[in-house]
């Protein structure tokens, strides 16, 4: 299953080499160095799409497992360390490990890697919630804001 | 009569006096009440003769706009009546002027609205190309790059996949033309002698026209009026001939509307079509 995603990365690594030899060849003074252009800039976004298959074949399995040890862990400490003030930060981790669940790699071509950072941080959000109590909330909000920033630049 | 005693005397003539002043009171009254009347009498009149006047104003401007409705009846009228005997004037095909003579004019006037590049102009151009070339040569290798990276090395890609987009966003500058300078000019002057031939040709016509008095085209006439204004009869032909050019170079083929519809687009069609439609105006209004 993993080998199909790498395979077609290969692929379009190829063609976007076939397509560079042929800009190379023409020239930036040449008359049809723009339409190449455009050309090749498709096949760049191709290889980029064919990578992030690539990552989201490889860190699907990886972000569910942590968004559900996330899901899990919020519960325990919901129910072992109660208090209304730490609500607040197992509740936001909750609704990032279930966003997560739901989808772990997104759609954009940088998001599989944003999204596990963004679990990642609801994870340790939620172990520090004994210790921090609502403010490990903080950590949440710094994994989505994160995540925003890798995914949309 | 005499009265002997004095206070008698007095008393009569105090009754006199008194009669006297009463007959003035009275005749001061009656010339006050004749000044009264003379007055309102004289308002009147002046009332009533400023009315006629304005009643006269108003006839004055009807007969003015009759007139004017005369002037342009006799007008037309006069053109049905030279219509039914005299020749009409052709400023419509113009055999003699071929299309290569015009494609020449219009590529004088192509080469008139050309930019051409100063020497500062055309090096910084330069420079630029060979900015975008640079660019274009950085943005190939790192594309390059994207070829070969392994997939899980994140910030090379980042960094490759912006170093390649920093080409696509942007558009080489036109190399600045070497002997296009020369060219244009080659062009201009060609364009200019042809204008000359051209004009030559449509001036002769439209002086034979108007030495044999033929009837103008609907379109000519209503643009340049029936005739030369008197005494600037030069003028009047320098504006026809250009108003039979301008139809002549941009294919105007309408039969009442000389310059056809305006052009949108600035450069030297707009300003022509102005510089006449200003002109005409003034040869209709003379």
């Amino acid at each position: 299953m993993a080998a199909e995603p790498f395979a077609r990365l290969a692929d379009r690594q190829h063609a976007l080499r076939t397509a560079l030899r042929a800009l190379q060849a023409a020239g930036p003074g040449s008359p049809d160095f723009p339409g190449l252009l455009a050309e090749t800039d498709k096949e760049v976004e191709a290889v980029m799409h064919a990578r992030r298959d690539v990552e989201a074949a490889r860190l699907t399995v990886p972000n569910r497992a942590i968004a559900a040890g996330t899901a899990v862990a919020a519960l325990i400490v919901v129910i072992g360390w109660f208090d209304g003030w730490s609500l607040l930060s197992v509740v936001l981790a909750l609704a990032v490990a279930a966003a997560v669940l739901v989808d772990p790699v997104g759609r954009m071509i940088w998001e599989p890697r944003a999204r596990t950072a963004a679990i990642v941080a609801a994870l340790v959000a939620v172990l520090l919630t004994p210790l921090a109590n609502g403010w490990a909330a903080l950590a949440v909000l710094a994994g989505v804001a994160w995540w925003a920033w890798r995914t949309l630049r | 009569m005499m009265d002997i005693d004095p206070v008698k005397a007095l008393d009569g003539k105090i009754e006199r006096l008194k009669k006297d002043l009463k007959s003035l009171g009275n005749r001061l009254d009656h010339a006050q009440t004749e000044a009264a009347q003379q007055q309102l009498s004289t308002t009147n009149q002046l009332r009533d003769t400023t009315r006629k006047v304005a009643k006269t104003n108003e006839r004055v401007t009807e007969l003015a706009d009759s007139v004017h409705r005369l002037e342009r009846l006799l007008v037309a009228l006069n053109r049905k009546v030279r219509a039914g005997e005299t020749q009409k004037a052709d400023f419509d095909s113009w055999p003699e002027i071929e299309k290569p003579l015009i494609a020449r004019i219009l590529a004088g006037q192509e080469a008139y609205a050309r930019k051409t590049f100063t020497p500062q102009e055309a090096k910084d151009t330069r420079k630029a190309i060979a900015d975008y070339d640079k660019a274009a040569m950085a943005a190939i290798d790192a594309a390059e790059a994207l070829t070969t990276l392994p997939p899980n090395a994140e910030s090379l890609w980042r960094k490759k996949y912006k170093q390649w987009h920093t080409i696509t966003r942007k558009q080489r500058p036109d190399a600045p033309d070497e002997n296009g300078h020369a060219k244009d000019t080659a062009a201009k002057s060609a364009g200019n002698e042809a204008v000359a031939e051209a004009r030559e040709l449509i001036r002769t016509r439209i002086e034979d026209a108007v030495a044999r008095d033929l009837l103008f085209p609907a379109w000519f006439e209503n643009m340049l009026g029936p005739a030369a204004p008197p005494g600037k009869a030069d003028d009047w032909l320098y504006t026809a001939t250009d108003v039979v050019l301008y139809r002549l170079l941009h294919d105007v083929t309408s039969p009442a509307n000389a310059l056809g519809a305006p052009p949108q687009e600035q450069g030297h069609r707009r300003t022509l079509h102005d510089r006449l439609i200003v002109e005409c105006a003034d040869y209709r209004k003379a």
